[in-house]
């Protein structure tokens, strides 16, 4: 049987209504009105607020903080709020080192509150074997110096839906940072969980942070510091690592979540010891885990792989730049070390801010920090942040731009 | 300065089409997008060890080497992406509530046999009307192939002897004809499930665009690639390059540039002036028209244009990592659509305000893709939309409460709608808010959908009028803001439309 629909009353009346449906659109527009066109909206604009590509911020006050560190306040140049942040996020933030341009990320160790404020706190400890940055943020670094960074962001925070109500913080010298962030949101309203810090330090003299954690715990029921001495026994104080046994002692029983945050020996370290206690991977958080400093002792380094120097060839848009790239460092250091713009945020593989297509040649990247997306994998793209290269290379690198 | 004949901005679904379809043709042609990555909202990102699927759902006219949909045709067959595809074994599983009262739980399978005996199985009677449905969706896609093939002039002899049932419907919203095809109240109710795919309730969605996308998925099946939507976008680029096309990522486009003929002469980006005759652009007109060309060669049609239209779907996605593997938590099947009624008109309504918003589509990835996620894992997806700007009334200070509060009534929803529990086995957990996609995508409002598919707006006037719809020489837009709506395949037929209308018009120009 042959179809045969009609919607209307009369049949042929719907077919002229098809013929008509662009006439009809015409006179819609034609009867409306021709106001001027927002150039922004305010959705827009929040998201903007909260997920700035980068925010210009002053450097309001520098303080010692332990006998290597420094905390750094950062205001706003406007006087206005800075974005958000979630308790235990960073910022990147971009330093120019002579001719090399690079970023490095700190931990907001400051109260949520305070970036409604329009400040931000950052603890730049001071690693003379890790370069430049450190040491140049302490000693060159002004009250009243202009400083680009990014928005807040990373993913070690807590988050009710996923965490147990109690979080068990494992935290290595200068890891304290996110903790100390956490500290101050739980007692400023913005988070609500019960925090129990297992702080490692060399020796109590060593300890960062000491009075405000101090003063935190004081203020408040939901946060607890155990200090831990590696290099001291003193009473009042836990001795040693942190190992299997405190993470067992302080848990006392009840569900936890895990976080981590410290050097990778300690990473290394604790993967060990959280393995023996059988925590599932929903239990355990660990933030970044920095760049591979000695790539030829990984595990899974290519074996007969030479070391040495290789040429790179650098491709952003429509320039390009030949480059020395040694086997012992991340290519991105190589490209900021020529005085090249390219973008990196997490320097640890996980971001992809830097992700970059690899046109030709081989690089070694460590398991440990590959976090590039599956098909990434098999179209060649690669984390300069992460990758070592094994031989001469070509790398198209995404630009970066400042936007008006 | 560098020279294209032509340049792409923005290189979503549609832009990548575009891009692909000028460079296959010889063009030298320029792709510029403001992300370090390709595919707009079509990508994927990394949790842990997890990688979630930012958007896609199911690819909609995709199908099987034997029988190809048009979308295969184009990124396959011409574009020459070689990828894996899984197929969806079922177009959705709905639970809800009729208009009537009574409960709905119907599954339905793709391939037009199945479904049918399913609807009648489900809705006993209703099998003459769903199968009118369908004869009447085959002849709508016919005369839609008709009609783009004649290039926007089709014979209207032709048509009437050819297409009289599609000429005599497409004119009307979907309960209109769902009602003249007498079809029984709850087969109504189950065959417009898919009504939140177009962000149209059936009052006001083209019966048409929605007859449409029903037989398509429904004869097509519907696809998924098997490494995300970045396997998609990220491939589509790869081809777009091997065809000699220029690509620059974290590249801005600031200003479109115009002779004195008020011609496309150039455009100026973060990374230096192009000089070019040919744009097309991956992005919302109105937003474009505001921002980068001159106002006193805009036409007040496109400020009328913009000022009667409303901004379709604004999304919400929980993404979800379990440390279970779908078998052991119950999930069956690939796709659940939640609504709080079948009846999509209140739906609507609901959908505005975020306190009344219950509604969720719910996917695990891992029924159709045993290797979404690691072994003993599997991912879990629930996305909702808004219909209208609520999230602008958020304050930045309350935005993560809001976020949190919406996601957990979702998972709460969805455990209490299918009765599989999910909540404590989630190890890896984001949320993405229309902030978010203002945020990644730059779309307005976070409106992914572009502009409404609503009465006078839906997709046939639109096409109808391609050739009057951007005014400004060699400026054309493409994607979901473009002149078939949201959908991927939408957005990549609209890439591919306007790359061959620049092309037409280079030729026109001698260009």
């Amino acid at each position: 049987m042959a179809l045969k629909v009609k919607v209307g009353l009369i049949g042929p009346l719907d077919m002229l209504k098809f013929k008509k449906l662009a006439d009809v659109r015409r006179r819609a527009i034609e009867k409306s009105e021709a106001k001027p066109l927002p150039k922004t909206l305010v959705t827009n604009e929040k998201a903007k607020f909260i997920h700035p590509e980068r925010q210009l911020v002053r450097i309001k006050e520098k303080r010692q903080n332990g006998p290597d560190a420094v905390t750094v306040v950062l205001e706003s140049k406007d006087g206005k709020a800075l974005a958000p942040f979630r308790a235990g996020q960073y910022i990147s933030l971009s330093v120019e080192v002579g001719k090399t341009k690079t970023t490095r990320s700190y931990s907001l160790c400051g109260s949520p509150a305070w970036a409604e404020q329009g400040f931000y706190n950052i603890t730049v400890k001071r690693v003379e074997e890790d370069g430049f940055v450190s040491p140049f943020i302490q000693d060159r670094w002004q009250v009243g110096d202009e400083i680009a960074i990014s928005g807040p962001q990373g993913h070690l925070y807590y988050e009710p839906i996923r965490d147990e109500k109690k979080v068990l913080a494992l935290a290595g010298g200068s890891g304290i940072t996110p903790f100390v962030g956490m500290a101050y949101a739980i007692r400023d309203g913005y988070e609500d969980f019960d925090l129990t810090i297992l702080f490692g330090s060399r020796t109590e003299a060593d300890i960062v942070y000491r009075k405000e954690l101090e003063e935190l715990s004081a203020a408040c029921d939901k946060i607890h510091v155990v200090h831990v001495l590696s290099d001291e026994e003193k009473p009042g104080f836990e001795h040693g690592f942190l190992t299997a046994e405190l993470i067992r002692k302080y848990a006392a029983g009840e569900k936890v979540s895990l976080f981590m945050c410290g050097p990778q020996a300690m990473y290394n370290f604790l993967d060990g010891e959280i393995a023996r206690l059988g925590y599932d991977r929903k239990h355990v958080r660990r933030e970044l885990f920095g760049a591979i400093k000695d790539p030829r002792n990984q595990p899974d380094y290519p074996a007969g792989a030479k070391g040495g120097t290789f040429k790179a060839r650098i491709i952003i848009h429509d320039k390009e730049y030949e480059i020395p790239a040694s086997a012992n460092e991340p290519l991105l250091i190589a490209i900021e070390r020529a005085g090249i713009a390219a973008p990196s945020r997490c320097r640890s593989g996980e971001c992809g801010w830097c992700r970059s297509r690899l046109l030709s040649g081989e690089v070694y990247i460590p398991a440990v920090t590959d976090g590039r997306r599956e098909a990434d994998k098999d179209f060649g793209y690669i984390h300069p942040c992460s990758s070592f290269p094994l031989s001469d290379v070509v790398l198209e690198v995404p630009g970066q731009y400042q936007s008006k | 300065m560098p020279k294209f004949d032509a340049v792409v901005i923005g290189a979503g679904n549609g832009g990548l089409a575009a891009a692909c379809r000028l460079a296959k043709a010889g063009k030298k042609t320029l792709l510029i997008e403001q992300h370090n990555l390709p595919g707009g909202v079509a990508s994927s990102f990394r949790r842990g060890r997890f990688e979630f699927e930012t958007a896609l759902h199911e690819l909609c006219e995709f199908g099987s080497a034997e029988n190809p949909g048009g979308c295969r045709q184009t990124i396959v067959d011409e574009f020459g992406l070689d990828i894996n595809w899984y197929m969806v074994p079922d177009n959705f599983r709905v639970i809800t509530t009729a208009r009537d009262g009574s409960p709905i739980d119907a599954t339905l399978p793709c391939g037009r046999e199945n479904f049918v005996n399913k609807m009648e199985e489900y809705v006993p009677g209703c099998r003459k009307s769903v199968e009118a449905f369908f004869d009447l969706g085959t002849e709508t896609l016919a005369a839609g192939k008709y009609m783009t093939a004649s290039g926007g002039h089709p014979d209207s002899k032709l048509m009437q002897e050819k297409y009289p049932n599609f000429l005599r419907t497409a004119a009307y919203p979907v309960n209109r004809v769902l009602k003249a095809l007498k079809m029984p109240d709850k087969a109504q109710d189950i065959m417009n499930t898919y009504w939140g795919y177009l962000g149209v309730d059936a009052d006001h969605l083209s019966f048409m665009q929605y007859v449409n996308m029903v037989c398509l998925y429904v004869n097509h099946g519907a696809w998924i690639p098997e490494k995300t939507s970045n396997q998609l976008t990220t491939g589509l680029l790869e081809r777009f390059r091997a065809m000699g096309g220029t690509a620059w990522f974290n590249c801005r486009a600031e200003e479109i540039l115009f002779d004195a003929e008020e011609h496309v002469n150039g455009l100026r980006t973060t990374s230096g002036i192009v000089d070019t005759r040919y744009i097309i652009c991956n992005a919302n007109p109105s937003m474009v028209y505001a921002n980068m060309v001159p106002q006193n060669i805009l036409p007040d049609r496109e400020r009328k244009l913009a000022a009667a239209r409303r901004y379709s779907a604004r999304m919400f996605v929980v993404y979800m990592g379990l440390n279970k593997s779908a078998e052991e938590l119950g999930l069956k099947d690939y796709s659940y659509f939640l609504p709080q009624s079948a009846d999509s008109v209140k739906e609507y309504e609901s959908l505005k305000r975020i306190e009344t918003n219950k509604y969720n589509i719910a996917l695990c990835y891992n029924v159709v893709n045993p290797k979404a996620s690691p072994e003993g894992t599997c991912i879990v997806s629930l996305t909702t939309t808004y219909m209208e700007d609520c999230w602008s009334e958020i304050d930045p200070k309350d935005y993560v409460k809001t976020k949190n509060k919406v996601a957990s009534d979702m998972i709460d929803w969805f455990e209490e709608k299918t009765g599989i529990i999910i909540r404590p086995y989630i190890e890896e957990f984001e949320v993405a808010t229309p902030w978010t996609f203002c945020r990644y995508a730059s779309v307005p409002q976070g409106a992914a959908y572009g502009y409404e598919l609503r009465d006078w707006d839906n997709m046939m006037p639109r096409m109808m009028m391609v050739r009057e719809e951007y005014p400004l020489k060699g400026l054309r837009f493409c994607g979901a803001a473009s002149i078939r709506g949201d959908g991927f395949n939408s957005a990549i037929f609209s890439g591919d439309m306007m790359g061959k209308l620049t092309l037409a018009q280079m030729k026109e120009e001698g260009c």
